[in-house]
């Protein structure tokens, strides 16, 4: 099941190289059955991410390119009355699928962003008053560009807590990016990608996820992590209980993605910065986002007993 | 805790049972009436329990109230002593426990109980009575821990019984540094109050005939005794006490016209040296084995070998005494013989023929106490604890008509014949013999053991001890006086003594009763003997050198001080995680570690640590691989087994880096 999965991470690496551990993370993300924000530049690769986790995983992908014109309706879809049939039929928006990417998340109307994030919450589209089950498994991963770029609707913290990871790409170091250079073009290696799980396969491996002992011990070692959130003068607030369930979850899979056989405070750790980083703030708020050096000094601030 | 809640019937039935118990040991010293009073309180309590629809009402209570205390004072006017006192605090005890509604009045009826229960050592320290005061101590304590539930409680839970015993338990350090550091106050402190005219038995400082029938029958323990080697036969263990010198012919007492002059005398034989715990006794003289030689400081030793001491009224004493078993005091000074000679009025016609009988078929005066005593043998003298009673001149009647007695008529009676004869004698009363108890290796002296023998002056030896009731009833001497009295009370009946075989039930009841006493007599020995001079030489020992009282005093509040500081780190300590044996064991091998330069972060975990280990000392490989594997089994894993704790420990014991 590690080969499995070590598989599906040594062909996205082929796509997108140098990023071994963003990928991993990713991959966890998907296996703890949380949806994934993208937080970089344009052109570091974050669409390319996603495409790539959907092809391999053999998942159905969607897109919507969020700008800020974008309406609820056109996520969701539209009911538009069928003449012969003298009746609305409701024609599905792009949010039924398997896999959604959702671009450039923060460049549409609060309103857009809302309609979306209800059906990441729910699973499923409530509309003309009628509740539709979306399918299962249902991903969303939204990418966004920093939140100091001109036009751009930041997600409110609440909106924010509902991604279970956020993920900063980067460049790439020299030597990756000298192969991407030189390398064959990476929407021509996606078109012949071929899926290394099965949708089966992909429930399976979250079943085992979410059994991975957890052992007292680290159960304590994460509560001194959040005690530590909301005690110390560093954090404007401390996390809430659903952090806490997140990083459980997300260590869970971290740990099944990395052969472990229990939960160990290193999985925590692994993942501690990509799960908490947005939703820490820094107390004296500089409006610049801290989130990863706040996690950075979570993580080295409380003791492992 | 809210005052105004009503107390829980079943609380207030343990309470009242508690109440009794906590005063039942002063039934003993009580008055009958007052000891019924009081029941009769109890029970009204128990009756308004029970029925619970009749509380009396104010009016009631006044008038019982005002019955007690009529009570209290007809039967003790004045209040004067210690049982008034005691009488008035068990009868307000109970009164209080009538209007017992809410919980404050429960906690002052609690307390009340404790004060209570303080006063019994007014009158006994004994082992016993501290243990039923202890059991009582802690039962207070969990009807005290009941009423401050706040939740109602349901009668009586186990469970405060245990965390009372707890507590009590707990208090113990700090109940032995108030033992041993609080000042002692040189003499009892208890003496003011004690009413001593309460008797308490012993050997009284004159004879008549019936006296030390009265003490054979009481097993009360005169006196116990500790030899440093081995004790001496049963045949030399007399016990010293008064001389009588003085007789009217009924009579024997004392005499204070003795000469004052350095008391000395010859001996070759070793010196015994040994110590004498004596009981309470209202006397003023100490035992010591025929004849003693040193002895402690507050004691004088008077011409005829009686030893006198200061201040041992009523109150345990213990005592170091050497004696030496032969002796020869040397010539006889004239005031010494005229004492020795003194005879009284009624000295009858048939006393002086039997007298100058002797005298004729001997010469010298051993030959004619020899004489005597073979007198005393053949003749039909039988040993009796009840003699016949003897009238206005008992020495003759014993002599002659009923010759049955027991040490003191033959005694006296001998005394009084060799004083006739012209040989200077006198009476010595003491105690003679004593069982040797194998369990604490010590000598029980009882009040059964009282003797009374004659000491005659001979030229060759000077005094001599000479015990005519050996001569009848030489068992006496040999044997522990140890005899089923009821069987030999029918009047003048020669008593049988037993010759120990009798039954393997008796034999168990025998050793456990000495077992019980050597307890007892350690007790004494180490908890009430623990004096001011223990004390000092305790502080001595530790280093403290000379504490008066003051800095005694200050010295127990600042050792309390620090051990309470102590308790409640240790408390605090206790509070905080326990690391489990797996983490220790752990931290052992990091520390390990860090000693070679390779510091675990705080925030480290195993795998990341050990990955950083081999990639600094690659030679550690192996084990660190193994230890990190089992910590992370055992601590994160769900395969934890005692197999498993084992082999980590080993593993990390023989961990080297």
């Amino acid at each position: 099941m590690k080969e499995l999965l070590d598989q599906v991470i040594k062909e996205a690496g082929r796509i997108i190289v140098g990023k071994e551990q963003t990928l991993r993370l990713a991959l966890t993300c998907l296996l703890a059955n949380g949806h994934l924000l993208i937080e970089d530049l344009p052109g570091v690769g974050k669409t390319t991410l996603a495409h790539t986790l959907a092809k391999l995983l053999g998942l159905q992908y969607q897109r919507i390119q969020f700008t800020s014109d974008l309406l609820p309706a056109d996520i969701i879809g539209v009911s538009v009355y069928h003449r012969g049939e003298e009746s609305f039929q409701f024609h599905k928006g792009p949010v039924f699928t398997q896999l959604l990417l959702a671009d450039e998340i923060n460049r549409a109307t609060p309103k857009a962003q809302s309609a979306l994030l209800e059906a990441m919450e729910e699973r499923q589209v409530t509309a003309d008053g009628k509740t539709r089950s979306l399918p299962q498994p249902f991903f969303v991963i939204a990418t966004q560009n920093p939140a100091h770029q001109i036009g751009t609707f930041p997600l409110p913290e609440s909106q924010l807590d509902r991604f279970l990871m956020r993920l900063h790409i980067g460049y790439p170091d020299e030597q990756a990016e000298r192969i991407l250079l030189s390398g064959e073009d990476p929407r021509h290696l996606l078109k012949q990608m071929q899926p290394c799980l099965t949708i089966q396969q992909l429930q399976n491996l979250q079943q085992q996820a979410s059994k991975l002992h957890i052992a007292d011990a680290l159960l304590d070692y994460i509560q001194d992590l959040l005690k530590f959130s909301r005690q110390s003068p560093r954090f404007n607030h401390g996390l809430s209980p659903r952090a806490g369930l997140a990083l459980i979850n997300s260590a869970r899979a971290w740990a099944l993605q990395a052969g472990h056989k229990q939960v160990l405070p290193e999985d925590v750790q692994a993942v501690l910065a990509a799960t908490v980083g947005h939703r820490l703030h820094s107390s004296g708020d500089t409006g610049i986002d801290e989130g990863p050096v706040l996690a950075q000094h979570l993580l080295q601030s409380v003791p492992l007993p | 805790m809210n005052s105004t809640t009503q107390l829980s019937r079943p609380l207030l039935y343990s309470l009242t049972l508690i109440t009794a118990l906590v005063v039942a040991p002063h039934f003993q010293r009580l008055n009958a009436v007052i000891i019924l009073a009081f029941l009769a309180v109890l029970g009204l309590r128990w009756g308004t329990l029970y029925f619970s629809g009749w509380k009396p009402g104010k009016l009631v209570l006044f008038t019982i109230t005002l019955m007690a205390a009529i009570l209290i004072f007809t039967t003790y006017p004045l209040l004067m002593g210690l049982e008034a006192k005691v009488a008035l605090l068990s009868l307000m005890l109970g009164l209080k426990l009538m209007e017992c509604r809410s919980q404050r009045d429960l906690i002052v009826v609690l307390f009340l109980g404790y004060f209570t229960l303080i006063t019994h050592f007014l009158f006994d320290q004994e082992m016993l009575l501290v243990g039923y005061v202890f059991i009582m101590v802690i039962t207070l304590t969990a009807l005290l821990v009941e009423a401050s539930r706040t939740s109602p409680s349901e009668g009586w839970h186990f469970k405060s019984l245990r965390y009372s015993g707890a507590m009590i338990v707990q208090a113990i350090p700090i109940m032995l540094l108030l033992f041993f550091l609080f000042p002692r106050i040189s003499g009892p402190l208890w003496n003011l109050g004690v009413d001593n005219s309460t008797g308490r038995t012993g050997l009284s400082d004159s004879i008549t005939p019936g006296d030390i029938s009265n003490l054979i029958r009481s097993r009360a323990v005169a006196f116990r005794v500790d030899f440093d080697e081995t004790a001496p036969p049963p045949q030399q263990r007399y016990w010293r006490g008064p001389v009588l010198w003085n007789t009217d012919g009924y009579r024997w007492t004392r005499t204070r016209y003795l000469q004052t002059e350095p008391v000395s005398y010859r001996s070759d034989a070793p010196p015994i040296s040994y110590q004498v715990t004596l009981e309470p006794s209202p006397n003023d003289w100490l035992y010591a084995l025929d004849l003693p030689e040193t002895l402690p400081s507050e004691a004088t030793l008077l011409p005829d070998f009686q030893i006198k001491a200061k201040n041992i009224r009523n109150r345990r004493h213990r005592y170091a005494v050497t004696s030496r078993l032969s002796y020869h005091t040397g010539s006889l000074n004239e005031r010494e013989r005229g004492l020795g000679l003194q005879l009284p009025d009624n000295i009858t016609p048939r006393m002086r023929d039997l007298v100058r009988q002797w005298r004729s078929q001997n010469t010298s005066d051993l030959a004619l106490v020899n004489q005597s005593l073979r007198y005393f043998r053949s003749e039909p003298y039988y040993y009796t604890l009840t003699p016949p009673l003897l009238g206005n001149n008992p020495v003759d009647q014993f002599l002659f008509d009923s010759r049955r007695g027991f040490c003191e008529h033959y005694a006296t009676s001998f005394t009084s014949l060799m004083r006739i004869a012209g040989i200077p004698a006198r009476v010595v009363t003491g105690y003679q013999g004593g069982e040797l108890n194998p369990l604490g290796n010590y000598l029980i002296v009882r009040q059964s053991d009282a003797h009374a023998w004659s000491e005659v002056w001979l030229e060759e030896s000077g005094w001599t001890r000479v015990d005519p009731t050996a001569a009848v009833a030489p068992e006496r001497i040999e044997q522990t006086f140890d005899f089923d009295l009821e069987e030999n009370s029918i009047l003048g009946i020669p008593v049988i003594f037993s010759t120990g075989n009798s039954g393997l039930l008796k034999d168990l009841t025998h050793q456990f009763r000495l077992g019980i006493d050597a307890a007892n007599a350690s007790w004494h020995r180490w908890v009430l003997g623990y004096s001011k001079e223990q004390q000092q030489k305790l502080m001595q020992q530790l280093g403290l050198g000379n504490l008066n009282a003051m800095k005694l005093a200050i010295a127990m509040i600042l050792a309390i001080a620090v051990m309470i500081l102590l308790l409640l780190y240790l408390l605090r300590l206790r509070s905080e995680v326990k690391p489990d044996p797996v983490l220790k064991d752990y931290l052992t091998f990091c520390r390990r570690l860090s000693g070679k330069g390779i510091q675990r972060f705080p925030h480290e975990g195993p795998d990341d640590y050990s990955h950083r280990i081999i990639r600094k000392r690659p030679d550690l490989r192996q084990s660190v691989n193994a230890i990190t594997q089992h910590y992370i089994r055992l601590r994160y894993g769900q395969s934890d087994s005692p197999q498993l704790r084992r082999t980590f420990h080993r593993l990390v014991r023989q961990f080297r880096a």
